[in-house]
């Protein structure tokens, strides 16, 4: 796949090139070679016909004979065979099953050709249920799939007349799919484009496969695609429409502008930035326009709640407006980078993405569940503080042990129990490594593993390759199972369970005279408590289990002849596994000499060429500020998920690495655009794009923000400094999400509940309980009126309504009230029956507008 | 511009594709239709269509005994087992000749006519919250996925007035609304009412001195002053939707049938005695309540049942005389209000007891093979018990029905098809119920 057919950069097949590591490489599993130059083969439709249409060459004269993979398979995904709902169910159907997908060619052929029914009839193929089934001459759920004289009925019998053979060794492999014409434009709904597909295979023939494949519109609304591939503009948008077939995954954008103002015709607006320069590219050749500078106001609110989770105070936003320096944004910027909040509060997205758990933790340790949790997230938030570079951060946490480096079991212990001793001066924090990560209960198979490893690193989402091919990437089942094998040796274990640890263990157990029958959580508890007075108590651990004997190089031979069977070849597959993997699209590489596996996926997703590693952090990273991310949802980077603006994906993830992996550059990046200080007032070009950055769009904000914005809303003057310090305790900085004893508010905001290997497990949607909250909790209107509040401080002397109504309004939404506004909230203070009843009710009301809770 | 919505207009609407082929957006699209699919903006179509057109009046209860009662002393007795398993306690007759249960539940013994007695209810996980979640969602968990709770879904499907929330909890629920998201979160009432006492629930009813005009003024103002984003109208979601709820939060807060929903106090004295004083019996009148007034989904917790140490005397000191006291006057109250057709009721705790008593501790330990649920309403037929268990209460009789059916045939009592297909946000097809069978006697 090459760029020029809009596909970024990013999806090319990886060649890993490890140094320093003794690999071997069993080659490649997709060899590509050179197509040859004569011209593709001919659509099959044209190749074979019935036998009805005498002046055409049919294939049957030439003698071609159809292939099962390049044709056969295809062909039945075409028809719908292998979809889901019919023999793709994983019950079969009709007593008859397919692969998901296709995909599984020994398994499909099987199904047809064996069982105590078999689908194809080898003696007279008319007779093939294959055939009769889709015809409807026998009775068929499906209905009727299959037309008489037509060439897909050619190609299923003249497969079967010629013996209906699958898949063999000569078999060549997909190399890849290429697709003309590489971008759409459309100018007027109705215009038409007819899509062609060409398969190249590593044989070196190539072959258009337009009838064989699959299509998809991602937006009807802007193009629909039929089944033949005949692209229709609709109406005005940006989106892609995608071709399927084999292994093969190719987006096409389709750009319909919106509006006149198109090439010469679109404004001349100045690029401040790289970005700003990227994001006009795209919404320039969409004819929209962006939005204006949104307001300092609107600025500073904005960059606050995004950069520190904090609401500016009403002092802070004063000084801000009044500030006349022109790189006052800038200065802003830098500023909220170094405060407390920033650390604190990206932890907690951090501790989101590596599904930071205390439910999830096993809790069979003196490091009971919130310990760990807490722990985890302060070790996160040093990290941040610190600004470690990206790469170190996350090789900390891949290669983690619990052990340091040449650290005995006992000395491990001690160094543990020390970070619990009561008024120790020593802190998880402070160590390099997180094993907690590892050590989660929804962590215990290699799958769970691979899966959370993948979505948590890489932004991918294999779970569906987990059973089946992956229906909108290039996944197949086999590529997981390749890709988990780098998960195989590292697990958790009880000093118990293993033998040279367990006789420290029993001594140390013995040191500290338990009750030999106190077992679960009584213990733990137990051992946390002596733990808390100072003693050494024994810990579980993360480790990474020895490789395997190496092998027999004559046994595999052995194993290797006789693999014909599935199930002598599954039995070669269990000698083989644990000793290779395959990161994803890659190549093979062998595990036997290797001390810790997971150090070669590392060093893949180091590779610059990765196509994962720095676009999944960018763009989750970009999502957090836009709403949406360059790809949407953020955590889905596959094929047929492309980004809206690849180029600039490109940029920010090439850029990241050029800086050495640095967070701040990359919020400093986003926050200095101007894409990122547009004001959320859509024109009429822009106001129903939320995906190409043409306006801010206007997003609930995460709970914890939420929640703390309350706070500071309603706080004193002695109080506000120390929650905007993150010295008083914050939402932004809790540590633990469980299921019992979290705050409610929190909660009905939907904290992310870091449950599911999903971005989603964080919902910023509005529900019903949130406004009742807002409006009427308890908890809510007693911020309101709490003893030390702004309330209670600003209606206790003599103040100015005026001034109060300007002052509630800074405090609340960084801006002065119209004079509308402020007319009209100090008509309802005069009416009120008292100054602090009329004032409380204004605080109210501004905090229940959408303004407030409401990122603008 | 007009008409042609595009881009993804909505966050929600971003287009995206499935495990399974079908895309997102064609999901969403049949959502509209009332078949699956979560973005805002078809609940928003969907709470629109459900509000103007009439619906049969449908609700259920869900009582959940968590900690996992034991199921040889209460609805399962063995009074011929061996020493070893059978317990202190003896059998009574019930009102239908032949059935027995634990002499320490003498009223519900006497009115099993309203209920149904499932035994031999069986699975694996005897964990509390693995087992806790499976019973609370009918769906076996897996570490991949959190599935809704009962109530989630049956709020989801069924809809309600607008001025009541549509799943509330007494006092409680652990289990969230899982893929469905957060917009089908229960309302906690944090607490149980007072008997004969004036009850109120966080953030539904007016705080202290406050009165529905105080409500009424402020509100004035927040419309008045809640102007800004107005240009956004009709365009983004988030505003409609944060418009929509403000609304409807407010209706709630100053409607009078939702404070009287909650006010236990206003029930008649004659009715509310038999629920009795402890918290259990005021939760289950005020579950009553609320199902008459048109909540679709109550769910009542009621721990305390993990009775490893000194089994029976807390079975019937603690637990039993509330349980005993508190469930049959739900179910002959919702009888005598003519509600019981009309509601259906699923009591279950997350497993059984070891049959094999502890004796160490005198008491029983976590026991999954076997278990007991109850069952009443929505016009099944009572007196009767399903499924039976071996003679010492260790396993079912025959293959037993597990979680997944019971859940399969609650979902279909109400009308909801249990295999139908949700669409979670990472774009995965999950039916409601993944691997239940309807029971098939329980509807007859």
């Amino acid at each position: 796949m090459n760029t020029s057919n809009g596909l970024p950069r990013f999806c090319r097949a990886v060649v890993l090139f490890v140094i320093g590591l003794t690999l071997s490489v069993t080659g490649p599993v997709r060899r590509v070679s050179a197509a040859a130059e004569t011209g593709p083969v001919r659509p099959i439709d044209q190749r074979f016909t019935d036998g009805q249409d005498a002046g055409r060459d049919s294939a049957e004269a030439s003698g071609e004979i159809p292939d099962f993979r390049r044709h056969v398979v295809p062909l039945l995904g075409r028809l719908g065979c292998n979809g889901r709902a019919c023999h793709g169910s994983f019950q079969g159907q009709g007593g008859f099953r397919l692969s998901l997908f296709g995909y599984d060619f020994n398994a499909d052929h099987e199904n047809l050709v064996a069982g105590d029914e078999p689908r194809v009839d080898l003696t007279d193929a008319g007779a093939s249920l294959m055939l009769r089934k889709p015809l409807e001459e026998e009775p068929h759920e499906g209905g009727r799939r299959l037309e008489q004289k037509s060439w897909q009925l050619a190609v299923l019998r003249r497969w079967i007349e010629e013996g209906a053979v699958g898949v063999t060794d000569k078999t060549a492999d997909f190399v890849r799919l290429e697709v003309t014409p590489s971008e759409l434009v459309a100018r007027e709904p109705g215009q038409t484009w007819q899509l062609r597909a060409v398969a190249v295979w590593s044989d070196g023939t190539f072959e258009d496969v337009t009838p064989l494949c699959r299509f998809q519109s991602n937006d009807d609304q802007v193009a629909t695609i039929d089944a033949h591939g005949e692209v229709t503009a609709r109406g005005p948008g940006d989106s892609h429409v995608v071709a399927f077939y084999d292994n093969g995954v190719v987006p096409v954008p389709v750009l319909f502008p919106v509006s006149g103002r198109v090439g010469d015709d679109y404004p001349e607006i100045v690029a401040t930035t790289k970005i700003d320069e990227l994001v006009l590219g795209k919404l320039s050749t969409l004819g929209e326009i962006p939005s204006d500078r949104c307001s300092d106001g609107e600025f500073l609110r904005r960059v606050s709640l995004d950069l520190t989770g904090t609401l500016p105070t009403a002092a802070e936003a004063r000084t801000f407006l009044a500030d006349n320096r022109s790189d006052k944004r800038a200065r802003k910027i830098d500023e909220l980078l170094e405060r407390p909040g920033y650390a604190a509060w990206w932890a907690t997205r951090f501790c989101d993405w590596t599904g930071n758990n205390a439910r999830n933790q096993q809790n069979n340790g003196p490091d009971r569940q919130n310990v760990v949790s807490a722990a985890w997230y302060d070790w996160m938030r040093t990290r941040l503080e610190e600004n470690l570079p990206y790469d170190e951060l996350v090789e900390r946490i891949v290669l983690a042990r619990s052990r340091l480096e040449d650290e005995s079991y006992a000395d491990y212990c001690e160094r543990m129990s020390g970070y619990l001793a009561k008024g120790g001066d020593t802190s998880f924090a402070d160590q390099p490594y997180l094993p907690y990560f590892w050590s989660r209960r929804t962590f215990r198979t290699t799958e769970e593993r691979a899966l959370g490893f993948a979505y948590t690193f890489l932004g991918v989402r294999i779970q569906c390759a987990q059973c089946h091919k992956h229906p909108f990437d290039q996944w197949t089942k086999d590529d997981f199972d390749r890709f988990e094998n780098f998960f195989s040796r590292v697990r958790y274990v009880q000093a118990r369970q293993v033998p040279d640890t367990g006789s420290v263990r029993s001594s140390m157990m013995a040191a500290l005279d338990i009750d030999p029958d106190l077992k679960g959580n009584r213990l733990d508890q137990r051992l946390a408590k002596l733990a808390a007075q100072g003693q050494t108590v024994p810990f579980g651990e993360t480790v990474v289990m020895p490789p395997p004997k190496p092998v027999d190089p004559e046994k595999l031979a052995r194993f290797k002849e006789r693999a014909a069977t599935p199930k002598q070849k599954a039995r070669l597959q269990q000698f083989l596994s644990g000793r290779t993997a395959t990161v994803l699209g890659g190549d093979e590489i062998a595990l036997d000499e290797v001390d810790d596996p997971r150090q070669i996926l590392l060093a893949w997703m180091r590779d610059e060429n990765n196509p994962y590693f720095a676009p999944a952090i960018v763009n989750r990273i970009w999502s957090c500020y836009f709403n949406v991310g360059i790809v949407e949802p953020p955590d889905d980077l596959s094929l047929a998920n492309p980004p809206s603006n690849a180029p600039l994906l490109e940029f920010l993830a090439a850029g990241f690495r050029e800086q050495g992996y640095d967070l701040k550059w990359l919020h400093r990046e986003i926050c200095n655009s101007d894409t990122y200080q547009r004001g959320w007032e859509p024109n009429d070009t822009n106001r129903l794009d939320e995906r190409n950055f043409a306006r801010a769009v206007p997003r609930r904000l995460p709970a914890e923000v939420a929640y703390d914005a309350i706070r500071v809303a309603t706080a004193g003057t002695a109080e506000v400094d120390k929650i905007c310090q993150v010295d008083a305790k914050r939402a932004i900085a809790d540590p633990v999400v469980s299921r019992q004893g979290g705050s409610y508010a929190l909660t009905v905001f939907g904290r992310s509940i870091r449950e599911s290997n999903c971005d989603c497990d964080r919902s910023t949607e509005p529900s019903l309980l949130q406004t009742v909250f807002l409006q009427n909790d308890a908890e809510m209107l007693g911020m309101i009126d709490r003893r030390d509040g702004w309330l209670a401080e600003v209606t206790a002397t003599d103040s100015d309504p005026a001034e109060i109504v300007e002052e509630a309004y800074m405090r609340t939404l960084a801006r002065r009230p119209t004079a509308a506004e402020r007319d009209r909230s100090l008509a309802h203070i005069h009416a009120a029956d008292s100054l602090r009843a009329g004032v409380r009710d204004l605080l109210w009301a501004l905090l229940n507008t959408k303004e407030f809770i409401v990122n603008h | 511009m007009t008409g042609g919505a595009l881009f993804g207009k909505q966050p929600t609407m971003t287009v995206n594709q499935t495990c399974d082929g079908v895309r997102r957006r064609d999901f969403l699209r049949i959502g509209a239709l009332g078949t699956a699919g979560l973005s805002l903006s078809d609940y928003l179509r969907w709470t629109a269509a459900a509000e103007s057109s009439p619906k049969r009046a449908k609700a259920a209860i869900f009582v959940n005994l968590e900690g996992g009662p034991s199921h040889l002393d209460t609805f399962d007795p063995k009074p011929d087992a061996a020493d070893e398993y059978r317990g202190e306690f003896r059998p009574i007759s019930t009102s239908v000749p032949g059935i027995q249960i634990s002499e320490h539940l003498p009223k519900l013994a006497g009115c099993l006519e309203h209920y149904t007695i499932l035994r031999g209810i069986t699975h694996s996980l005897a964990a509390h919250p693995l087992g806790q979640k499976y019973v609370s969602t009918g769906n076996r968990p897996i570490p991949s996925l959190e599935f809704p709770s009962y109530g989630a879904v049956v709020s989801r499907e069924l809809g309600g007035p607008a001025d009541l929330p549509l799943h509330v909890a007494v006092p409680k629920i652990n289990q969230g609304a899982g893929y469905l998201g957060v917009k089908y979160a229960a309302l906690n009432t944090g607490s149980t009412p007072k008997a004969g006492r004036p009850y109120s629930v966080r953030g539904v009813s007016l705080a202290g001195s406050l009165t529905v005009e105080d409500v009424q003024r402020r509100q004035g103002l927040l419309e008045d002053l809640d102007q800004r984003m107005r240009q956004l109208d009709g365009q983004n979601d988030l505003v409609a939707g944060l418009d929509r709820f403000t609304e409807q939060a407010h209706t709630i807060i100053t409607s009078s049938r939702a404070r009287q929903a909650f006010d236990v106090s206003r029930e008649s004295p004659s009715f509310a005695a038999p629920f009795g004083e402890t918290p259990f019996g005021q939760s289950c009148l005020l579950a009553t309540r609320l199902v008459e007034h048109g909540v679709p989904f109550v769910t009542i917790s009621f721990g305390g049942w993990d009775t490893h140490l000194d089994n029976w005397t807390r079975l019937k000191e603690r637990q039993l005389p509330p349980l005993d006291e508190g469930l049959s006057a739900l179910f002959s109250g919702l009888a005598q209000k003519g509600l019981l057709d009309s509601t259906a009721v699923l009591v279950t705790g997350e497993f059984g007891r070891t049959p094999k008593i502890n004796t160490e501790r005198n008491g029983r330990d976590h026991y999954a093979r076997a278990m007991f649920m109850l069952m009443a309403g929505a016009g099944m037929t009572g007196g009767r018990v399903i499924g039976e268990t071996d003679g010492t209460g260790s396993g079912p009789l025959h293959d037993g029905h597990s979680p997944d059916d019971v859940a399969a045939t609650f979902y279909q009592l109400l009308g909801i098809d249990p295999t139908r297909e949700y669409q979670t946000s990472t774009g995965r097809p999950v039916m409601i119920v993944r691997e239940g069978t309807v029971i098939p006697e329980l509807l007859s």
